[in-house]
């Protein structure tokens, strides 16, 4: 894998030395992620080159940000509160197409007010969706003060993150010889199915100098995509299946123990 | 090494579940329970989501009730009729079970109503056990036998719709049977268990029916209301995780019946008080759970839309 890596770097380098002042080249080593039975979570390669003209500025800071945004989902998110001394659900909120998997990674610590300004990262991910209220559905909002919901909010990032589906980190971009960047990033094995973006910056003095984007599939294959449409599209089906796979088991387990006993 | 779950869409330490499936069936094939209510909690514990914990169970205990009424069936240990009557409430029961679970968890207390739930459940049956083995051991020390009445005579026998049941030597009333078949139902549906441990003291002490009777009965008519539970969340709350069932089902019918050996080689009072322990263990887990303040307050379910 380090080979194929090395080589394109390579390739990538020359083709963009050619060309203008400042680049950006990125490549990844899989397309797609698959699902299968043994899926336990994967680790993705996101790697590629960048350019700086030195000529115009010696000092000028250089910087790449990766973003990874998942497939949009609706989530239901809970309070408990105290009731009687029992800790039960109370108040919710419906979020619709927010991200279920977002990941944000630096080369090096970028400043919040760059974040905001441009868009990106998961606390201005929600604060946009705050402003223009699109995001909540009126039947499941039982928050309406804007500080309670400023802490649904933060709870949706802090619950994401603690079950590794949100990242953001400031210092998991590698450099290698000044011009070439690599990135590790941890695909868990709860992630969800369905198209994800990734979104690569190359920020300089602070400005966002290029971007380039693409796309990866997360698919379920073989026995899981086929156990999986075979319950949403046949329910009926499959819970006969099932039942069966039951039956020959549980009988079949009352014979051969039958003859055991005999033996 | 772990096996991804295709309906529960993570992935799971395959030797953990299968000793979680052995473990079970072997309590179950020891006290001649069906296990669903050890199995769903502990699949709780493990991180499986609440509504594909308790519909799973309910397939697997398709399999070990099985497996259990054909040993009694073979020694005409099973009243049909009765299973019939039975059925036709448990029948209704889980119909209603099914949809209180799936209003339950659209408005998201499906968690709390399981956790309480299986409290009582648990802390009942533990217990109960806790008592009755203590007594036995008691009893034996002492050298006491104890005598038990075979047969009951109560409100049950003066109620209209009298029917012969041949097999229980029995002529009472199907309105109690059919009510105590709609509730095992509803706690089925809701639950994922079969109902075993409610339903044998039911049918002993409402319905008088005769000791020997009662387990391969209750057996025979729990097979047809986990499978009508397993049907109605396969087809409304798509809950079923095949991959889950298939290896608790494999791992549960082995266990079940070493459980059944070991049973004739060890003395029972012991174990059961051990199992009463275990039990109340698992129910103080849920109630701490319950009445501790929780590190996170906030909890987080995904809307799952149909792809």
């Amino acid at each position: 894998m380090f080979k194929k890596f090395f080589i394109i770097i390579y390739v990538l380098i020359i083709q963009f030395l050619c060309t203008s002042s400042f680049a950006l080249v990125i490549g990844s080593d899989q397309e797609e992620i698959y699902i299968d039975a043994n899926f336990s979570g994967e680790s993705l390669l996101v790697f590629g080159a960048f350019y700086s003209d030195p000529s115009q500025s010696r000092d000028s800071k250089s910087d790449i940000l990766i973003e990874v945004v998942g497939p949009l989902e609706d989530v239901a998110l809970r309070k408990k509160e105290s009731y009687f001394g029992f800790w039960l659900n109370s108040k919710s909120i419906l979020f619709n197409d927010i991200p279920g998997f977002y990941y944000l990674s630096s080369t090096s610590e970028i400043s919040n007010e760059f974040l905001n300004k441009n868009q990106i990262g998961l606390l201005n991910y929600k604060r946009s969706e705050i402003d223009n209220n699109s995001l909540i559905e009126s039947n499941l909002s039982e928050v309406k003060s804007i500080n309670e919901q400023e802490e649904f909010y933060n709870a949706l990032v802090r619950t994401k993150t603690s079950e590794n589906l949100y990242k953001q980190v400031f210092d998991e971009i590698e450099i290698i010889d000044g011009n070439l960047f690599r990135s590790y990033i941890d695909i868990p094995n709860t992630v969800p199915v369905g198209e994800y973006n990734v979104n690569l910056y190359l920020i300089i003095d602070n400005q966002v100098t290029q971007k380039y984007s693409y796309n990866f599939m997360v698919t379920r294959v073989g026995i899981e995509e086929a156990i999986y449409s075979f319950s949403k599209n046949f329910p009926f089906f499959y819970g006969l299946i099932s039942l069966i796979i039951a039956i020959i088991i549980g009988w079949s387990g009352s014979e051969i123990f039958k003859r055991f006993r005999k033996v | 090494m772990s096996i991804y779950l295709p309906i529960a869409e993570l992935s799971v330490n395959i030797f953990l579940l299968l000793s979680l499936g052995g473990v079970v069936g072997f309590l179950s094939g020891m006290f001649g329970l069906g296990g669903g209510f050890l199995m769903t909690p502990l699949l709780i514990f493990m991180g499986i989501p609440t509504s594909i914990a308790v519909a799973t169970s309910a397939n697997q205990i398709v399999a070990s009730s099985i497996s259990g009424t054909l040993g009694h069936w073979r020694q005409g240990l099973v009243d049909f009729k009765m299973g019939g009557v039975l059925l036709i409430g448990a029948f209704f029961g889980s119909i209603l079970g099914v949809w209180i679970f799936s209003r339950l968890v659209a408005i998201g207390q499906i968690d709390t109503v399981i956790s309480i739930l299986y409290f009582i459940l648990l802390t009942g049956i533990g217990l109960s056990m806790l008592i009755e083995s203590s007594k036995v051991i008691r009893d034996r020390i002492r050298r006491k036998s104890v005598k038990r009445k075979i047969h009951y005579h109560n409100w049950a026998h003066r109620l209209p719709f009298k029917v012969k049941f041949y097999t229980s030597k029995l002529y009472i009333s199907v309105i109690p049977p059919i009510l105590i078949g709609f509730v095992i139902g509803i706690l089925s549906a809701t639950m994922g268990i079969g109902g075993a441990f409610i339903l044998i003291p039911a049918m002993i002490y409402f319905l008088g029916m005769p000791t020997s009777k009662v387990i391969g009965t209750s057996l025979f008519q729990i097979i047809f209301i986990t499978a009508l539970v397993t049907m109605l969340h396969a087809t409304t709350t798509f809950a079923v995780d095949a991959v889950l069932a298939f290896f608790l089902i494999i791992s549960s019918v082995i266990g079940a019946q070493v459980g059944v050996l070991a049973a004739n080689k060890l003395r029972g009072e012991e174990i059961r008080a051990l199992l009463a322990i275990i039990v109340l263990g698992v129910a103080t887990k849920i109630a701490l759970d319950l009445l501790v303040e929780p590190n996170e307050i906030f909890n987080l379910s995904v809307i799952r839309v149909m792809i």
